[in-house]
């Protein structure tokens, strides 16, 4: 084997450097400290695409870490990161600008009858940036001998005709100018070649789709997203000592929810205090909306000027801001072999939110990415020499676990509220494990002509909110954002939606040029990907940029 | 056969700065709070030295690459075999720590040396290749000097090279142009402006990279002869955070309110004068001084007040002579003042009263620059300073003067009223070849000795400068924006200049003394002083320094010179400047022209276009209109930015612009940072909407 062909191959590769694709890195390294495994990630830096809430629950961090690094409790990263537990779990119901009242006690009713959504009280978890997380269990792993390249985007795999197993992932093509054109330093996107590999993309990951696509694996129910945007704001002392370090909220209701009289969309807000007087504030909304005028940053500014929020951080300076997608779906999303039944299939398994592992109940799913990392480990581990039943034992492992049972327990949830809309949804999906599964349509068939009667008069600064990503990507590169069929945005889309991805990207990449809709600023992008699951015609597919291109989160 | 050395360094990342990267108290950067990068200008290094390999199109030349620093350091050797370098040295010791520019091009050559015996075979065919300056200290001292230590010649702000007849051509930038050139013969140093195609890592690269084990070298493995603090020639005393520069950042969310803003600012009459702190006392030496043990003209705040009390101390003990002071008074002292010093500092400053002459000898001087044809405006702006510094030292004030046909240009000089001109006439200095001109000026230096040699920032400057004084065994300050004359009585220097200088992108100051060296040498950026009003009264007499100068002493063939046509005058009350925003040349005529003619219109002050070195590189302006450390440094009223990201060259060059405005469609572009007032928006978009705007305020007023 000549020399660069040797380092085109590793035993496993692993596709994302998140909570999942760390934890699976880390678990499978200590079982197995001889395997060459390589972690890829499209990211500058470690946690920089990382966006979350987050409230932890710590079992799986105890699970991956206390056997891979017995310390790990006593180190500085660690006590920064795990400062926050919560203590205070506060439900708030919001009724117009100015109403709000605590429903925690409902939900503690709730807890006690053994209903689904009883999960969603989260004391004694951990208040994390996922970001920071990220690179502290990037640090780990490195510690450990684990090759960690980040700056590196894949766009595709590769399956062996004959037994179905992925040969190899294709990294993007580097050096190419706006046109296409190849420019002097232009380099193909290698083929890399792996025994395993361990697709941990996150949310509607571009190698995961493709996978699922080639491999033909289904979705029982198709996945359900919900777009996020938060803000981390620096707030004085007394605000932050108001609210405490100790405390979510978790809100219901105004602007997104106002039954009978106003929109009606899935979702709420959140506010979570993060160290050293900061306040991350977010807004979650389902992306089935209906609103072709919606912009999830509109209800974030309704939101944050809510006389609840408002006391919090009024006046406050914004430090960062981002944009994420949640795959909300549940247990009937998540991708698996229409025969075997296995997530994923053959050498090549699907984890954390690339399959879809988020509870609606907890509005969760950090620990179950780690949970579903350790299980990718585990099977690997167990299948050294025998590549083509991991994704077999895999699925095995899930099935037995706690990460099973809860995704069972609420599998039906988001589909009921998805089927009946908030309303009636949200109380029959009290009782949504004892209903029939229900079929939904995917989010992009959504929109409709209505419009979103809260609309804020001032324009969002979205171009600020990129700044605060941080975002940037080497200009001179093709768009990765790519319209389909422009006639399509002509003919069916602007004269009855009125070209809504120019409002509801939270970046403005699409503008209008010469009467023509257009990924104008692709450099501004997020890699959110709203657009892509958001277009009412289903006519936005997102790509990978070159490497070390997106936001550069620190803390969210 | 070829081979290269790129040499590159760890910086912080100064792009990501944040308010709390910095200490307030001292100024000092908080290293953990920044991550460390690779120096940007190094990668574009690499990719020049990668495209060499190619054009000569030698398999087995090899590219090394070599750092010094920290262990950590490394991760930019592997940053750099990630993107085929073939082999890398991390030179690393404690003891090397501490540097300043001497002391850290002398450890890399004796580097070089030790890479081209073992890795080259001894072959001298090899080029050693830099970035022309680091965000950190931007200097741009190290590679000059290194040229100067291997005896080596240097080709700087180069922008491109190509290979013909068997040999590399550089084209690089000079001052209103570019200029294409050819080494005599290799080796030589070669530092790099821009390189428009940096390399991007592969996979396989970046994996070998990781599992590789890098040569690490240590002091003792390269014996260089100036290393770490007692090597280096400089010290900084003290830092602290820039004063007023701080920039309002206040974004505009429309074009209207930008005209308004355009109409009053373009009024402001503030006088330059009073944006800058005069209020400097005029320094005399002690034994001018009317108090006897008057000590207040020390480098820091705090050696003022220890003096302060001192003097104090003396006069309530009634002691007149220092010399008086036996064992019993200096305990009185003490008994008096102890709680300010203790018994160690009392002797310094007892041993620095003494003191009352200055410590260095000779004039002020300026090495004046010209392009053979004129003087360049900083030449005088450099004589008022310098006149400035004689006064207070009581010694004169020289230039020196080298090129040939200098007949015209010493008239000019003589009017400008310097005391003494050292002309140093020689054919060979027809045109500017760094190794015939370094060894003209070091020679004339070295046999005059001044105590103070001051240099314009300039391309040619900043090349020249480090080289005379590495050259000389002196230390050199690069880029001062002020210069003053203080004391450091404590430890026995009396009459030193303090050197002040912007470092980390303008986000700290570094005040600097010389030491170890017999002259204090500076470069001081133009534009920071202020041309004299009136001439000076000096008598200008002229000495001639004869030199002598063989063929041998020219290191370069000056293939091509192109200095763009048309005289640009940038000193105007508003500049307008486009960037690669502008995408193409008939946009930026269009767009800069109909904002520079909408500005004339209405409002009554003088304009001109400028451009971004970006611009220039892509063929959207002519040279002569660039702005920036590498064109022109500029100091409008209101500065115009239309689709410039921000480099950090670019903004130094635009540092004393009154306001600076920015139009740029990245939310991210640096320049909002550094700006007063932007848009966020396409430039195709906002121009003409203010151009509109421009024209309607005007009649409606």
């Amino acid at each position: 084997m000549n020399e660069k062909n040797k380092y085109n191959k590793a035993d496993v590769l692993i596709v994302g450097a998140g909570p999942a694709g760390l934890a699976c890195a880390i678990h499978l390294k200590k079982k197995n400290p001889r395997l060459d495994i390589c972690l890829i990630e499209k990211a500058a830096d470690l946690g920089n695409h990382n966006l979350s809430g987050a409230v932890l629950e710590p079992e799986p961090l105890h699970t991956l870490l206390d056997e891979a690094c017995p310390q790990w409790k006593n180190t500085d990263q660690a006590k920064e990161i795990l400062a926050q537990k919560v203590q205070k779990d506060n439900i708030m119901f919001c009724l117009g600008k100015k109403i709000s009242f605590n429903i925690s006690f409902v939900i503690k009713l709730a807890k006690i009858l053994h209903l689904g959504f009883g999960q969603m009280l989260h004391k004694d978890d951990y208040i994390v940036s996922v970001s920071e997380l990220t690179k502290w269990l990037g640090s780990i792993a490195r510690n450990l001998d684990i090759e960690l390249l980040t700056g590196f985007a894949a766009e595709d795999v590769f399956l062996d005709n004959q037994n179905g197993s992925v040969v190899s992932v294709k990294l993007v093509d580097q050096g190419l100018d706006k046109k296409g054109e190849k420019q002097p330093n232009y380099i193909p996107g290698e083929k890399i070649h792996a025994d395993f590999i361990v697709l941990a993309e996150g949310c509607d990951g571009l190698v995961t789709e493709s996978f699922i696509e080639k491999a033909k694996l289904q979705r029982k129910s198709p996945q359900l997203y919900s777009v996020g945007v938060k803000e981390l704001i620096k707030v004085s002392q007394s605000q932050y000592e108001k609210f405490t370090s100790s405390r979510v909220v978790h809100a219901m209701g105004y602007p997104l929810w106002r039954p009978l009289i106003g929109p009606a969309m899935f979702g709420g807000g959140i506010i979570y205090p993060a160290r050293k007087n900061h306040i991350a504030v977010g807004i979650i909304v389902g992306a089935d909306w209906i609103y072709k005028d919606f912009n999830p940053q509109d209800a974030l500014t309704l939101f944050k000027n809510h006389s609840f929020v408002g006391k919090f951080i009024r006046n406050g300076s914004v430090v960062e801001a981002g944009a994420k997608m949640i795959p909300e779906a549940g247990l009937y999303a998540v991708p698996n072999d229409p025969k075997t039944g296995t997530i994923g299939k053959a050498n090549c398994i699907i984890t954390g939110d690339s399959a879809g592992f988020v509870n609606m109940l907890k509005i969760k799913g950090l620990h179950n990415a780690i949970y579903s990392g350790i299980y990718a480990a585990d099977a690997i581990a167990e299948n050294i020499n025998s590549p083509q039943f991991t994704a077999l034992r895999y699925t095995e492992l899930i099935k037995k676990s706690k990460l099973y049972e809860e995704m069972l327990s609420a599998a039906n949830f988001r589909q009921t509220v998805a089927k009946f809309g908030p309303l009636i949804g949200l109380p029959l999906s009290a009782i949504a494990d004892l209903l029939p599964r229900f079929k939904v349509e995917q989010d992009t068939k959504s929109m409709t002509a209505a419009e979103y009667k809260l609309k804020p008069n001032q324009q969002f600064d979205k171009d600020t909110f990129a700044a605060m990503a941080d975002t940037q990507h080497r200009e001179e590169q093709p768009s990765h954002l790519k319209i389909l069929d422009t006639e399509i945005c002509k003919q069916k889309c602007t004269p009855i939606y009125d070209s809504p991805c120019i409002t509801f990207c939270p970046a403005e990449v699409y503008e209008i040029i010469r009467n023509e809709v257009k990924p104008a600023n692709p450099s501004n992008c997020l890699h959110c990907k709203t657009c892509q699951i958001k277009c009412p015609l289903d006519n936005i597919r997102w790509t990978a940029p070159e490497g070390a291109g997106g936001p550069r989160y620190k803390r969210m | 056969m070829s081979n290269y050395i790129v040499l590159v360094k760890q910086v912080p990342d100064v792009s990501q700065i944040t308010d709390n990267a910095f200490d307030l108290e001292t100024g000092t950067l908080i290293r953990t709070r920044l991550k460390s990068v690779i120096n940007e200008l190094d990668t574009q290094a690499l990719a020049m030295a990668d495209q060499m390999k190619h054009q000569n199109g030698d398999e087995h030349s090899k590219i090394i690459c070599l750092t010094m620093g920290p262990p950590m350091a490394q991760e930019v050797l592997k940053y750099a075999l990630g993107r085929r370098v073939d082999d890398a040295v991390l030179l690393t010791d404690k003891t090397l720590g501490g540097a300043d520019t001497v002391a850290t091009a002398n450890p890399l050559a004796f580097a070089v040396k030790k890479i081209v015996r073992e890795f080259f075979n001894n072959n001298d065919d090899y080029y050693v290749i830099c970035g022309m300056q680091s965000v950190d200290g931007d200097t741009a001292q190290v590679p000059p000097q290194i040229a100067e230590e291997l005896n080596l010649p240097c080709i700087a702000y180069v922008t491109d090279v190509a290979y013909k007849d068997n040999r590399f051509e550089f084209t690089g930038i000079i001052a209103g142009g570019s200029q294409t050139v050819a080494v005599k013969k290799p080796p030589a140093v070669i530092t790099v402006a821009e390189h428009k195609y940096p390399l991007f890592a592969t996979f396989a690269d970046a994996r070998k990279a990781e599992k590789m084990d890098i040569t690490q070298w240590n002091s003792p493995d390269i014996n260089a002869e100036l290393i770490g603090v007692n090597g280096s020639k400089t010290s900084v005393i003290r830092v602290f955070p820039p004063g007023k520069s701080i920039r309002k950042k206040q974004k505009l969310e429309n074009t209207q309110s930008l005209a308004k803003i355009i109409q009053q600012k373009s009024k402001s009459r503030t006088p330059e004068s009073a944006r800058k702190n005069n209020a400097q006392k005029l320094y005399r030496l002690p034994k001018n001084r009317v108090a006897k043990f008057n000590r207040s003209f020390e480098a820091t705040k705090k050696e003022n007040e220890d003096f302060k009390i001192l003097s104090d101390t003396l006069k309530k003990l009634n002691i007149t002579d220092i010399n008086r002071i036996n064992r019993s008074t200096k305990e009185q002292i003490l008994d008096v003042a102890g709680k300010h010093f203790h018994k160690k500092a009392l002797d310094d400053m007892l041993n620095g009263l003494e003191l009352t002459n200055s410590t260095f000898k000779g004039d002020v001087w300026v090495v004046a620059e010209h392009d053979g044809r004129e003087i360049h405006p900083a030449t005088f702006e450099l004589i008022g300073k310098a006149a400035a510094l004689a006064n207070s030292l009581g010694v004169n004030t020289g230039v020196c003067l080298a090129g040939a046909n200098l007949k015209k240009m010493t008239e000019k000089i003589i009017h400008a009223g310097p005391d003494k001109i050292y002309l140093i006439e020689h054919q060979l200095l027809e045109q500017f070849d760094p190794a015939a001109y370094r060894k003209a000026v070091a020679d004339c230096i070295g046999s005059h000795l001044p105590q103070i040699v001051l240099f314009a920032a300039t391309p040619r400057g900043r090349m020249l400068a480090p080289m005379v004084s590495y050259r000389l065994g002196c230390g050199l300050t690069a880029d001062c924006t002020s210069l003053d004359i203080t004391d450091r009585s404590r430890t026995r220097n009396i009459g030193i200049l303090l050197q002040t200088r912007p470092a980390l992108g303008g986000n700290v100051m570094a005040s600097i003394c010389t030491k170890n060296s017999k002259i204090q040498m500076a470069t001081a950026r133009p534009g920071v002083f202020k041309m004299p009003d009136k001439p000076l009264n000096g008598k200008g007499k002229i000495i001639k320094h004869k030199i002598k100068l063989e063929h041998s002493d020219r290191s370069i063939d000056i293939i091509k010179t192109s200095v763009a046509p048309g005289e640009v005058n940038l000193n105007t009350e508003i500049i307008v400047s486009g960037g690669k925003g502008m995408q193409n040349r008939d946009n930026y005529e269009k767009l800069v022209g109909s904002l520079c003619e909408a500005i004339k219109q209405n409002l009554d002050v003088t304009i001109e276009k400028g451009a971004s070195r970006a611009a220039v590189e892509h063929g959207l302006a002519d040279r002569v209109r660039q702005v920036g450390q590498t064109g022109t440094a500029v100091k409008p009223k209101i500065y115009i930015a239309l689709g410039i990201s921000g480099a950090i060259q670019h903004m130094i060059g635009i540092a004393n612009a009154e306001t600076i405005i920015a139009v740029n469609s990245d939310p991210n572009a640096p320049i909002f940072k550094q700006s007063d007032y932007y848009i966020v928006g396409t430039v195709e978009q906002k121009i003409p909407e203010l151009v509109k705007y421009l024209n309607l305020q005007n009649q409606n007023e």
